[in-house]
């Protein structure tokens, strides 16, 4: 067992997880999403990234890309979430809804995230 | 390849880029970029931990600052949000220190700030020292350099020449051409001697990189593979290094030029074996050099002065010992071939050496030349010359000094093997001194600078010593007594279309083409050294020689003279005048009038 593989697995599950958590529910409705929950999903995705650094394999470049994706969208939902209740007018129907769909797209590049790590794993033992 | 950025690399190297001169792509292996990459990759990996770090600092601070209970401004219950806690933490642990935004902090939040304040700042100083001891660390500094010099290289958009080895054979070289204007890549072992390259003050931008010039793969960045690459010059101090850029360079790129050095006739058959390099052997040459020196010393000094360089003083001419025997101490590779030589010109020639190295010789003599009782053996008081050729500098000037005090009238030549004895061997009084690394960077320059030089200095010493003596006298007359810059003319259409109407229709004497465009009764202080006519060469033609349409002239002038004679190739006006003493308007306008009024040109009384 390589302790490396597991931390890396262990957070490139977490994030998509996580992830999946707070996407999952009523697209408008603020009381099923949870701002903790997105705050938790930011700062893992945040972590998988860093850990996705400097691999040079094929498969490492695509998974620090999706990993970079996923930042991008969950960073937009958490800007949108934090414009739209300290700026806006609190969190509306319309902003919880752009918040969330933000993160959906980021629950996707996770989910590819979470595909490749099956792929790296289900090729290894072929070797 | 299974990495984009190493596909990456390849592609950049083999020089995909549009509009390149040969049609062929070379592919030149490119091991040390990916190392270079590897090197980014190592950092990337190394800066991991420090970032991790931070990421979970920073995450934890926030989270405690909104899950602690807080008051607003009126005392009622009041949480902070995530915007609020990411701030606060944010200013906190970057030391700016803003205060308790938006309301002040109960205790519960002072006390968490606290914590978080000692955890954030450690977690910054972890990060940003790791950060600054990468960027100052030697390998990852290394791979900035080698990513800068490949970009350099990659950017040339003009030919240029890549030099092995950057000692004083390499320097003296790269001055010369740099005088000349051309470019070139060095890449040398010594990390000393490529701060020296910075340091020297060249014209153009010259990349330069620490690496060893045997690897292929060093010499692909260094421009082998590049379309604008125009020949290879391995002129390192290691025989090996050199044989193994002279592999790499015919094999991977069998189209290019290579000139390399060595003083090892095994090693020069080893490395004539790929391609056809010009291979430059500092002995040998001095050999010619010497014999040439003896028999003609006119043409010996005309040709050292044509290969030192522009700005090189005139060499002083030689007094070559007319009868007697030769004496060589030494009997290494340099007086092996200095003696056969010697003796090829018809000189008795007694050997001096310590060694058993000689001891087949009948000539020879075992003993040290600067002790007396050697030198009484060998009959120094009515030898012609001395030869002080052992390797060893202290050895060398006290042969010198001996052979002074013994018999002053010899013709003595010596071999300074360091270049810090340079000034010793300056001081004591020689008549013919061999640098090595001289011989090889003049060699070289003759050979780069244009090709019209070589073949003059190749066609030049079978034109007798006299010939030689007016040419030089010449120089001296026009040029002064410091070698003024050469260049080359090509009397075309492209390069002289004031002068192909004339030289189609009628003979023109050099000695006119050579009048000053100011006075012409004056004349351009320039000499022509050489007339290439195809496949035949006039040296130092006369100044009726009759020059014709694609004559390549080899020129030695002030730039003054350059540009004047540019303005008569180039300019129908001054060529009427300094051709056929008639004055032109120089517009199109003046001589479309001119001729409608006029008819023809006004002749000047």
């Amino acid at each position: 067992m390589n302790l490396e593989k597991v931390v890396f697995g262990f957070f490139v599950l977490l994030a998509a997880t996580l992830n999946f958590g707070f996407f999952i529910g009523d697209l408008g409705d603020a009381e099923l999403h949870n701002s903790y929950e997105l705050y938790a999903a930011v700062v893992v995705n945040l972590i998988a990234t860093v850990l996705k650094f400097g691999d040079r394999t094929q498969i490492g470049a695509v998974h620090l890309a999706t990993s970079l994706v996923a930042d991008l969208q969950l960073i937009a939902a958490a800007l949108v979430w934090g414009y739209a209740s300290y700026v806006g007018d609190g969190l509306t129907r319309e902003a919880t809804a752009s918040v969330v769909s933000l993160s959906g797209g980021a629950l996707l590049a996770n989910i590819v995230s979470v595909v490749l790590l099956v792929v790296e794993t289900v090729s290894f033992h072929r070797r | 390849m299974g990495n984009p950025l190493l596909v990456f690399w390849v592609r950049l190297l083999t020089g995909e880029e549009q509009g390149q001169r040969r049609t062929r792509r070379w592919r030149v292996p490119m091991a040390s970029a990916t190392q270079a990459s590897a090197t980014i990759f190592l950092v990337m990996r190394r800066m991991r931990t420090p970032l991790i770090v931070l990421i979970a600092i920073f995450a934890v601070g926030t989270l405690g600052l909104t899950l602690i209970d807080g008051q607003d401004a009126q005392g009622r219950p009041w949480r902070m949000g995530f915007f609020d806690a990411f701030y606060v933490m944010s200013y906190t642990a970057s030391t700016i220190g803003f205060g308790e935004i938006p309301y002040a902090f109960t205790y519960n939040q002072r006390m968490w700030v606290t914590i978080s304040i000692y955890l954030t700042v450690v977690g910054w100083a972890y990060a940003i020292g790791s950060l600054l001891a990468l960027v100052q660390e030697r390998s990852f500094r290394q791979a900035l350099a080698l990513q800068h010099f490949t970009r350099k290289v990659r950017r040339l958009g003009e030919p240029f020449l890549l030099i092995a080895g950057y000692g004083q054979t390499g320097e003296l070289l790269a001055r010369s051409l740099d005088a000349l204007g051309r470019r070139f890549v060095v890449i040398d072992s010594d990390s000393g001697r490529i701060d020296d390259l910075y340091l020297a003050s060249y014209h153009a931008d010259v990349p330069g990189l620490v690496a060893d010039a045997g690897d292929p793969g060093h010499l692909a960045i260094a421009g082998l593979g590049h379309p604008y690459c125009e020949g290879v010059l391995a002129i390192t101090d290691n025989d090996e290094a050199n044989l193994a850029a002279t592999q790499a360079a015919a094999l991977l790129r069998p189209d290019l030029p290579v000139i390399t050095r060595t003083v090892s006739p095994v090693m020069e058959a080893r490395m004539q074996v790929f391609g056809s390099p010009t291979v430059v052997n500092p002995f040998d040459r001095f050999g010619d050099h010497l014999r040439l020196a003896l028999r003609a010393p006119a043409s010996f000094q005309l040709l050292t002065w044509l290969e030192s360089g522009p700005g090189e003083p005139l060499p002083k001419r030689g007094d070559p010992p007319s009868g007697g025997h030769w004496i060589v101490c030494g009997y290494g590779r340099f007086g092996k071939e200095v003696t056969h030589d010697l003796r090829a010109e018809g000189y008795d020639v007694t050997i001096v050496e310590p060694g058993d190295a000689a001891e087949n010789d009948p000539d020879a003599i075992v003993g040290r030349g600067y002790e007396p009782h050697v030198l009484t053996a060998v009959d120094v008081e009515r030898a012609a010359g001395f030869v002080a050729g052992t390797d060893n500098d202290t050895t060398n000037l006290s042969l010198v000094a001996a052979a002074h005090r013994a018999n002053p009238r010899m013709f003595i030549a010596a071999r300074q093997n360091r270049p810090s004895s340079a000034s010793l061997f300056a001081a004591v009084d020689l008549d013919a001194l061999l640098v090595p690394a001289e011989v090889v960077a003049h060699e070289v320059y003759a050979q780069l600078s244009t090709p019209l030089l070589w073949r003059f200095l190749r066609e030049m010493p079978a034109k007798g010593d006299e010939w030689a003596d007016s040419v030089v006298g010449k120089l001296t007359n026009l040029c002064g007594k410091h070698l003024q810059s050469l260049w080359k003319v090509r009397l075309s259409a492209v390069e002289a279309p004031a002068l192909r109407g004339v030289l189609e229709s009628e003979r023109v004497p050099l000695g006119d083409l050579l009048r000053s465009p100011d006075d012409r009764e004056e004349r351009l202080h320039t000499v022509v050294l050489l007339v290439a006519r195809g496949d035949e060469a006039h040296l130092a033609p006369s100044d009726d020689f009759a020059v014709t349409l694609d004559d390549e002239l080899l020129l030695v002038g002030e730039p003054a003279a350059r540009r004047l004679l540019d303005s008569t190739l180039l300019i129908d006006a001054t060529r009427e005048y300094v051709l056929h003493n008639r004055h032109v308007p120089s517009s199109w306008i003046w001589r479309k009038l001119t001729r409608r009024t006029a008819g023809s040109p006004d002749r000047l009384p």
